[in-house]
Formats: C-alpha cells, structure tokens, sequence
C-alpha cells in the first residue's frame, strides 16, 4: 500500500509543528519545524509539508504516508472545549460519574477541589434496566420510556451522548438497544457506548472513558473534515493514520468512533522512539527521561520493548484504555526555586512556565528557574539559546538568583546556583530510581535515553547520581516524538471483560470470546487496508489471585483455541510475573482471568534511514567561561553537527546543536554512534 | 558542616528511602487490606527516634509511629542492646501503638559502629485474632476480646528469625500465611530503608547524617513556628460529640478542645474531654496526637516538611483515663471515631483563630460495616466495606461531594466487582440531595449506597457514628444532616443499630446506609442567587 516513496511523520505540539520526513528511495531522514496554527492545526500541518517539499526537493503527489501525531483531543479535553453531551446510566447509579473513587489526593489540603466531572447532574439520565454480573437480564430495557427519553435529550439540546449501563461489559444488549432505538429517531446524534469504547469490568473508570469519548467524538470529527479537505490540493493524497496513547497508530474512521483513544497520545511518539533506538543501538534496556519546560517524564523499555499500561488519565480522569506507562514529575527549566521561612531551599512544582517564563527570558519573569541556574553557571549560551533566536538576560539572571535563593542561604550566586542543579538532578534521579525499583529493576542494568529541550544539560549528572554509566543523546532531542512516530505500526487494542476461574472448565467461554475477539480484530485491520502477510494478533489476559482487586497484564501469545496446556502455561506465566513483580507467588490460590485483550497489529514497512555525514565545518566552536567544580574554567564547546565518528569528547564540555544544549560532566565522555545518536560513557 | 543545599539533598534522600520502604510493602505484601486499601506506612528516624520522613498514605498513621518508637526506647527496649540486626515488633497501644490491628516494625541503622538512624513500618493486618474475623468487634469491653497483644519483641535477633515469637503469633490469629506475610513484607521494606541509608552515609559519613538530621528537624519546627506566628494569640475552645461507644446507647462523648495559640507555641488542652467508655470507641495518645498535628498542620497557609521538628511547637494536656488518653486495659479497636471528632473538635477550635482557612465540619466517620454472606453450600464470602460523606463547606468555597477525608483516605469498590463476586447487589448508589448543610457556601453531600442479600443467609457488622450528633456548621452555616442505617424486610423499614456485631440477614433483604455530608458555612441568606439555582437544577438540594 505504501508504493509512493515520502512518509512524513507529523507532531502537533502547542508551539511548533514538527516534521520528519523520510525518503524510502535513498533512506534519507529529514526535520522540519513550522509554527503550530492553533485555531486550525490543519493549515500548519498543510504548511509544513509544503515548506518541507520544496526543502527537501520532492512532490506532494509522492507522499504515500503520513502519520499524525495530535495533541486535539487533549487539548478539547484540558481547555473544556467539548460537545454538549448526556450520559445514559442504570437508574439508581447516575451519580457513579460524580462520586468517582473519591479517594483524596492532597492529604493536607482543607479547601480540596471537586474532581473534575464533565457531566452534570441534571445531564446524566437513569434509564430502567438491570443486568447481573453473570449478564443475565434481572430488570428488562424499559423501551415504552423511549419518547419521554428523546424529549429530555432535545430540551437538554444534545450534540453526543454517552451511554454506559452496569455490567455492559458482559451482556452490551441493552446498551445496542439503546443506540439502536436513539439513532432510529435522530439518526444525527453520535452515540458512543462502554461497551464498545471500553468494555472492561469497573462502573466509573468506563464511565469516564466513554463520557471523554462522546464529548470528543464532535470536536475529532469536525477537525477531520477539515483534514480531509485539504487532502487532495496540490495532488497531496497520503494515506493518513493517527497517533494513539498506546503507542500505535490507528485509521481517521477508527479516530472518529474512538477518538479517547488519541487522549494520552503526547508520551507515544517519544516512547516509540526509544524503542526504535534500543533496537538500531541494540540497547535493550532503556529508561528514557523527557525533560521540557514544566515537567520530567521517565519511561521504561525492557528487553526492548516500551512498557504499556491498560489506564491512564487525564486531568484528573482516568482513560481505561492501553497506554505508554509513564511516571511524571513537576521538574523542568521552568521550574522555579525559592527559599522557606525554615531556610529550606526547594525547586518546583511551582513552574514559570512560557510565560512570563524564566528570568532569563526577559518576559516579566522574577523567579529564578533551573534553566536560570544554568544560564548563571554557564552552560547556555546566552548568545545561542534556540540556535540564537532568543536572546538571553544574563545580570537579570545573576540578580534573581541571588536575591531570592543566595542571599537566604548565605550564598554567592554561583554556589546558589550550582545548588539548584544538584537539588534539581538528585530530584531527577529519585523518580527514574523508583520507576525502575517499583518494576524490580536495577538502575545498573539501563541505559539514559535523554531527550526533550531542557534533558541534555542533566543527564550526565543525573546518571552519576543513580550509578548509570551510560547515556544516550538522540539527535535532534526537541522533535524526537516525531522521529517515533515515523517508525510506528497500526495497532488495535480489543478488550472484554469477564470474570473466570483459570481452569479448564471455562475454556469453552475462553475460546468463544477469544473467537470473537480475534475475528473482529482481524476484521478492523482489513478496513483499514492492511494485508493478511502484514498482520499479527497478539493475545494478553488481566489476571489475579482470587480475591484481589487489582490485575497483572500476562501475554498469551498468538493463541486462537487455547487447551488445557495453553491455559496452564498462561497461569505459569502469571505466578512468574506475580513473583517478579511482587517477590511471591501461590500456586495453590485459585486464580482468576478478568479481562482478555486481543493487540492486533498492521505492521508498516520501516525502510532503513541513511546515515547523515557529519557537517563540513570545525566541530570545536571554541570555549566558554563556565562554573564547574567550585571555580570558572574555560570549557570546550562543541557542533554537534560537525563531529566525526572517530571524535571523542572528555567532560568537561558543552555539545550543542540549534535546539538543545548537552553538558558533558566530568568523568565523561562522548562519541557519535549509530543513527546519529550521541552516546555518553563514564569513566570505570 | 552541612551546607544547605546538602541538607536538602538529604532531606530528599530520606523522603526517597521512606519511599522506596513504601514501594517494597506494596510490592511484596499478601493480603488485600496492605496492598489494595494501601493501609500501611513507611517512615525514616533520626537515632533518637524522631521521624525525619515518612511516606504515609493514611492520616491517622501520620506522625504516630515517632511516638511509637520514643515510647520503645524510653520505656520497653534496651537501646544499648538493640543491634543492627534486631527488628522489633509491637502492636500493643499500651506500649505506644493505636490498635492491634496496627503492627509496627522497627529496625536501627548503624554506621561505622555507631547508630545513625532507625527505619519503621507499619501494616494494618487482616486479623489479630479476638472476637470477630476481622478484629473489629464492636462490643469489645476490654483490650484481651480484641485480639493477639504484641509487646515489644525481638522478631528478628542478630539476623536470625525468633522462632518462637513467630510461632506464638501463627497460633492465635485466622489467617496466619497471610499477616506473616505481609509481616515479611515489613521485614523486608527495613532492609530496603537500611540499605538507602547506609549509602547516604558512605557519603556524608555518622556525623554528617547526624548533623543533617538535627538541622532538617530544626527547619520544619522553625517554618511551623514561623506559621504559628502568623496565627492570632489567645484561647479558642470548641466541642463536639460521638454518638455513643456502642455499649451505653444514649450516653454521647464529649470531645472538647481547648486550644491556646501563644507566639510561636500551641497547646492542646484535652482535659475537658469525657471519661474513657466500656466500648472500644477509646484512644491512646498515639492516635489522639496524630489527629492533633494533622489538624494543625492543615491549618498551617504554607507547606514544609513533616517531621518530628513540626511536633516540637505543640503540647498536648491529656489526663490519663480520658477517651483521648485510654488507661489499660480499655478497648481501643475503633479509636478511629476518636481521632475524627477530635479533628472536627480542633478545626472548630482552629477557626475562630484563622476564620479565613478553616472548613466546617466534614462527616468525621468511617462507616464500617461487613457482610458475610453464607450460600446454599456453606461457602462464605466476606465484603468489608467502608463508605465516606461530604466535605464541610469552606469560607472560599462549597464542599466537595462524597470525598475520603480528615483522618481516613479510602476509595470505594466498584459494584461491578462486588457482584461479580458475592451474592450482593447494589440497588443504589448516589449522592444524597439535602443532605450538606446549607450556607453561603453550602456543604458537600453525603450519599446513599443499598445492599440486597441474594444469599439464603448473611451476618452484618457496623461500626459507625454521626446518626444523632450531625456535622456542625461554621459562621452561620447549617448542620449537615446526620446519617440513616436502615433494613428493608418484605416492603417494611426498621432502624439498624449503627454499631453493631453479627445481625443475621435473609436473602431479599436490603440494608440502606445514608451517610452525612459536611456543615455549611456562612449565612444562608448570603448565597448567591446563581449558586442557589445551580443546586435546585442539580438536584443538590431537596
């Protein structure tokens, strides 16, 4: 499917609009970066890829590909530009969507925030029907109510409505029933159903799912048509895929009918590339840390493979769909630092944000921020911030730091400074040492895979600090999600729930589900136009012991009728990763399957990516007066661009590039590898 | 000498530690009270025992386990004799703990011969024997009917286990793989806190990690002192009142706070508070003070660390034999109940010194109750449920519907669940229109939750409160309502008794509880007309 030669992998981000751009005729991979248009995101898109044609020399007519990362839905959702929805529930239970799991999440706090609920009260419509656990009807769908029900959706002048009925998970009749009788009479009012969003056991975290996806369903679908309309001018008719949370991509229809599935799709595009780096650099183990402005995230891939949770959240509300597993923490340049009433020294989560942003930036910032400490030590260029086209504001900087953390502490502004780093980095370092040690991880086993535009001139100190001994530059850090998502498959995630005993007794439901399951996802790739050869299922269950009230995600494998064997093997599976996990296993506890999962993938072709040759111009840009080790000292300063393979850099030194800046710490060095990665390595 | 910015760095190493000890509980434990309610707490201590740093998931384990320990020393363990390799145990509240259910372990960290620091961890465990499965006995008259008492004991003794301490527990508790378990689980969380903090001294060296947590200490009291001084001087004094201890039905506790604000110091006079009860709706100074610092630690208008620097500016005055203070041998199982009238007690004591930041009362109650269902075949499945009210109205803003609040902090179970695995069905679940107290902020509501038995038989358990005495409102603002727990036999409705053991049930049988919301604040009068049409078109009010 894939005959015309360009594929172009786009990621809308609230600023820029960054492009890659890779030709499959000579394997050459190219960046483009165009402002982001945010009343219509289309026309930068649009833009980009005209600019990027005439760049890089070819036609639009030879774009065969384009795969499209979006932060739409997430924005729709954090700025609450959403469709006027209703929610249809089981009367009696209307206020489940309300009352959540009302766990608190600020200890401490006597004023606490309501969690968001993006449904009121006077929105969310009981509808007399009842079905047990084991999917039997116990009060049947009361359709006589229908017209009143259509009235109260026109008076509450309805634009999508949710509907998740309890236990729809295990009998969706009365749930298709619904959207049968609505669509019969308002055949304009999208319907999205739990269990067709999300099938899985647990009343609010579906709840909440399908509401987020019918209020996003009009909000997609709209900036689609968009989309497809300007598809077609000047002979640029791609095949078009979008960007999901769970680290795939997925078909405009399939984003129409589901778009929660594009919700948590920010962290896909920098996980798919760590994962295609740990293969080009054959790195299996890779914790990888996005540092940007306002936060640190640290993702895991092991044995090569991303790691993936089955929910995630937004604001506040959980997404039960497939997701990158990611731990975020509030660190980042704009981090802000300041000085207690007991003289304690913090940074973040407090964050300046872009605006007014750091000090440095000149915007009516007054707070000192890490990227301010940075800025005073040295290691940016005031001269050369975003390749030159900010300048900095050096003695507003100096002035900051000193009067709201050295002067507290009884600091020169330099050991101030130097004192936000190190609070910031041994910071960093605790939550890349916990998302490992929650999994039974050793830090000493991983690589650093550091990337975003504030991670370069942390990560040597920061892997000092957990005993890595290696870390991993990518090129072009700012638009590695872009780089991601040009290598990313189709990948489809189906779910059912249905609590079962793990025992031979309950394979015939196993298998009929498993059936159904499996049909359909075969059935969705081949709307999707993917080739039976390019086709993989791939079976995982959520288990447990019986009686507990969480699961373990336990790959099945390309399993189609499962036998007693096949099944004993998936419950070995589960002790193995129950005793990983949780350091114990019980053979003799009865376990459970909660929810089977089908992963089915449409695997696009990956055309190896030429090496780009290093710039012809000196790699050594000359040297620069930064504090290190308690004293100014002139640093080397090197091109990124321009180094050769055979070039070693000893720390301490600055590598720069247009958009980021990377500090070599002392005990360091860095050569240029595959893939035009650079790779850190400390001395033994 | 410390600079500042390595204490910081250490200060973090240390929350870090207590973290990483948290991780291990949670990864390694058995039963699903520790692992899935998360009822348990990790915390880091200076040699003297005085919490440096803690990760406490639950209030009421907030700031108790340094109490624990300081008894320990001074009292119950010989420091001198307490090796390296000694983990003790102890569940005992007469000996510093809160109740049985509550197993603490405790082990020092040595470095270059000399003690630096000890570790802690505290699990709730699924049963300690006693009374009833669970060790939760609502008409409990003395400590002996709660279950198996700890004293303080060597678990472990130069690293080897003391088999017959271990034995002695196996033999007088319901479900021993389990809290052995999850005790291993305590066990092995020391070792992860004690490894943490062996590598920090390797780098600031005995006297560096001494230093550092003297002045960590000195930084939270000063900042808290510094916060105290920002509160206006005098005496303020609030009651309020629990319902009954389950056994004198009618005879109301008195929880009465009288709080003096002088400078930079608070104290906590509890005297004026009742006489210990016959049920086990007591406490022990452990739990008492734990709802006191949260309480004044809420009140604080900045953040800090908490640690054993922020006690230092607060006293309590608790006579013994008072409900705050319980002599031996008083049943103490739901000293809960205690610790949230005293915090309702406090934050009423607390606002008319910072009118500005405190809310009205919240329900102030963990609504306990069980069921055991019995099938056809004699197969028992057990559902413990804890359900939770509204928040009180705060000057600024309404309270938050149906929020886990003050000293518990628990999620409900999904119905779906429920039903999937026991013959129960949930025939409502919502909130409860009318029942937060009106203000000018206008309390959050409680809610409603109903239970059909679909078993030929069930025995149900309460422990609950707030069924006469409501939430108070502030400045004007109206009192929430108070709850309802009631039976629903063949179309009939009986009142339940709130605190309750064993009440055998029938299938079709439908138990309803409807739980209090939280006091308003405010004149009524006051409210904006929006907000006031807002909640008639929500169906907030009745």
């Amino acid at each position: 499917m894939i005959e015309r030669p360009i594929r172009i992998a786009v990621d809308i981000g609230g600023t820029f609009t960054d492009l890659q751009v890779l030709d499959g005729r000579s394997g050459a991979v190219q960046a483009w970066k165009t402002p982001t248009t945010p009343e219509d995101p289309s026309i930068g898109l649009l833009r980009g890829v005209t600019e990027a044609a005439a760049r890089f020399g070819f036609a639009l007519e030879e774009v065969g590909l384009l795969l499209h990362g979006t932060t739409i839905a997430t924005n729709a959702v954090l700025e609450r530009k959403l469709a006027r929805g209703v929610l249809l529930t089981t009367a009696g239970f209307e206020d489940v969507l309300e009352i959540n799991r009302h766990v608190r999440r600020e200890l401490y706090a006597v004023d606490p925030d309501p969690f968001p609920c993006l449904i009121e009260r006077d929105r969310r419509l009981g509808v007399a029907e009842r079905l047990r656990a084991d999917g039997s009807v116990e009060t049947p769908l009361d359709e006589a109510s229908l017209p009143t029900l259509l009235a109260r959706l026109d008076a509450l002048e309805t634009e999508t409505v949710a509907v998740c009925l309890l236990h729809s998970y295990r009998n969706p009749a009365h749930e298709q029933r619904l959207k049968a009788l609505i669509g019969a009479a308002r055949p304009e009012l999208p319907v999205s159903l739990s269990s067709e969003v999300s099938p899985e056991i647990r009343e609010y975290e579906r709840s909440s799912t399908t509401v987020l996806n019918a209020l996003l369903v009009p909000v997609v679908k709209a900036y689609l048509g968009r989309l497809e309309a300007r598809l077609g001018e000047g002979g640029f008719r791609p095949l078009v895929f979008l960007v999901q949370s769970n680290g795939g991509v997925c078909s405009l229809r399939t984003a129409a009918e589901q778009p929660a599935r594009l919700l948590l799709s920010g962290p896909s595009g920098g996980a798919l590339a760590a994962g295609r780096i740990a293969q080009l650099l054959a790195r299996p183990n890779l914790v990888a840390v996005d540092m940007g402005g306002t936060s640190f995230d640290v993702s895991v891939v092991q044995g090569g493979r991303v790691s993936v949770v089955t929910q995630g959240e937004i604001d506040r509300l959980p997404v039960r769909l497939p997701m990158v597993e990611m731990r975020t923490i509030g660190a980042g340049g704009g981090s802000i630092a300041s000085v207690d009433h007991g003289g304690r020294l913090t940074v973040g989560p407090r964050s300046a944000g872009a605006r007014p942003g750091p000090v440095a930036y000149g915007r009516g910032g007054t707070e000192p921020t890490v990227t301010d400490a940075n800025l005073a030590l040295g290691r940016i260029d005031p001269e050369y911030f975003l390749g030159g086209a900010m300048r900095l504001d050096m003695p507003a900087t100096r002035a900051a730091i000193a009067e709201k953390v050295g002067t507290p502490l009884g600091l020169a502004v330099e050991a101030a400074a130097q004192g936000v780093l190190t609070v910031t980095n041994a910071s960093l370092g605790a939550a890349v040492r916990l998302s490992l040690f929650e999994k039974g991880l050793d830090p000493r086993d991983f690589s650093l895979l550091s990337f975003g535009g504030a991670g370069g001139l942390h990560a040597t100190d920061v892997a000092t600090e957990m005993g890595i001994r290696e870390v991993i530059f990518p090129r072009e850090p700012g638009t590695l999600s872009a780089y991601g998502i040009l290598y990313s498959d189709l990948v489809q995630d189906i779910a059912r729930s249905r609590v079962l005993p793990a025992v031979p007794a309950s394979l015939g439901e196993i298998g009929a589900l498993l059936g159904a399951l499996r049909a359909e996802a075969d059935a969705r790739l081949a709307q999707d136009g993917v080739a039976a050869a390019a086709r993989l299922l791939e079976v995982a269950v959520d288990m447990r012991y019986h009686g507990q009230a969480f699961e373990l995600l336990v790959p099945w494998g390309d399993v189609a009728a499962p036998d007693a064997a096949a099944l004993a093997t998936l419950v070995q599976r589960f002790h193995t990763i129950h005793r990983q996990r949780f350091s114990y296993a019980d053979e003799a506890e009865a376990v459970e399957l909660v929810t089977l999962r089908v992963i089915a993938i449409g695997r696009l072709p990956k055309p190896d990516a030429a090496e780009a040759p290093p710039a012809a111009r000196p790699a050594l840009k000359g040297s620069r007066r930064v504090f290190e080790e308690g004293a100014w000292r002139d640093i080397p300063v090197w091109d990124r661009d321009a180094l050769p393979a055979e070039d070693r850099i000893i720390g301490p030194a600055i590598i720069e590039e247009a958009f980021a800046t990377h500090w070599i710490g002392r005990g360091w060095a860095a050569t240029r590898a595959e893939a035009g990665a650079l790779i850190a390595r400390r001395d033994a | 000498m410390l600079g500042p910015i390595e204490i910081e760095v250490i200060r973090n190493a240390l929350t870090a530690a207590a973290a990483e000890m948290d991780v291990t509980i949670w990864r390694t434990s058995r039963s699903t009270i520790v692992r899935e309610l998360l009822d348990y707490s990790t915390a880091v201590f200076d040699a003297e025992g005085n919490n440096l740093a803690q990760s406490a998931r639950i209030p009421s384990h907030l700031n108790s386990m340094s109490h624990f320990l300081r008894e320990l020393l001074d009292k119950w363990v010989d420091p001198e004799s307490w090796g390296p390799d000694d983990v003790v145990i102890s569940n005992d509240p007469y000996c510093g703990g809160q109740h049985l259910p509550d197993i603490t372990a405790f082990k020092p960290v040595f470095h270059e011969g000399r003690r630096i620091a000890f570790v802690g961890a505290l699990c709730h465990h699924i049963d300690v024997g006693g009374l009833v499965a669970g060790s939760y006995a609502a008409k409990a008259i003395e400590i002996f009917q709660e279950g198996l008492r700890i004293p303080p004991v060597k678990l472990i003794e130069n690293g080897r286990r003391n088999e017959g301490v271990w034995a002695m527990i196996r033999q007088n508790i319901r479900k021993p793989d389990l809290l052995l378990g999850d005790l291993q689980s305590q066990i092995a969380s020391l070792e992860v806190g004690a490894i943490a903090l062996r590598r920090l001294a390797a780098r600031y060296g005995a006297d560096g990690m001494i230093e550092a947590g003297r002045r960590i200490l000195d930084m939270s009291e000063q900042a808290m002192r510094a916060a105290i001084s920002r509160m206006p001087d005098g005496t303020y004094e609030f009651t309020d009142w629990l319902d009954d201890d389950g056994i004198d039905l009618d005879k109301p506790i008195k929880l009465h706070v009288a709080l003096t604000i002088k400078g930079d110091a608070i104290s906590v006079d509890l005297s004026g508070c009742s006489p210990q009860v016959q049920g086990p709706t007591n406490a022990t100074l452990a739990s008492s003070n734990a709802a006191i610092m949260f309480a004044v630690m809420s009140a604080c208008d900045e953040p800090f660390a908490a640690n054993a620097g922020c006690y230092r500016p607060v006293s309590t005055i608790a006579p013994e034999g008072l409900v705050v203070n319980a002599r031996h041998p008083a049943p103490v199982v739901h000293r809960i109940a205690v610790t949230h009238r005293l915090l309702n007690a406090m934050f009423g004591a607390l606002h008319q010194a910072v009118p500005d930041r405190i809310p009205a009362a919240y329900y102030g109650n963990s609504y306990v109750c069980t069921f055991q269902t019995v099938a056809e075949d004699q197969r028992r499945e057990v559902l413990v449920e804890i359900e939770i009210g509204g928040t009180g109205a705060h000057p600024k803003k309404d309270g938050v519907n149906a929020l886990s609040s003050g000293m518990h902090n628990n999620s409900n179970i999904p119905i779906e669940m429920i039903e999937a695995q026991a013959p129960l069905t949930i025939t409502r679940y919502g909130l409860l229109p009318g029942s937060g107290g009106a203000g000018m902020r206008r309390g959050g509501l409680g809610l409603a939750r109903e239970w059909r038995i679909d078993s030929p038989r069930c025995f149900f358990t309460a422990n609950m409160d707030r069924f006469v005495h409501a939430p108070y409102g502030l400045a004007g603002g109206g009192p929430a309502a108070v709850g309802r727990l009631v039976l629903v036999r063949d179309g009939v409705e009986s009142p339940l008794p709130p605190k309750s053991d064993n009440v055998p049930l029938q299938r079709g049988d439908r138990v309803r509880l409807e739980t209090s919301g939280g006091g308003g604040f405010g004149d009524p009068a006051r409210r904006d007309a929006a907000a006031v049409a807002r909640d008639r078109a929500l169906g907030y009010v009745a």
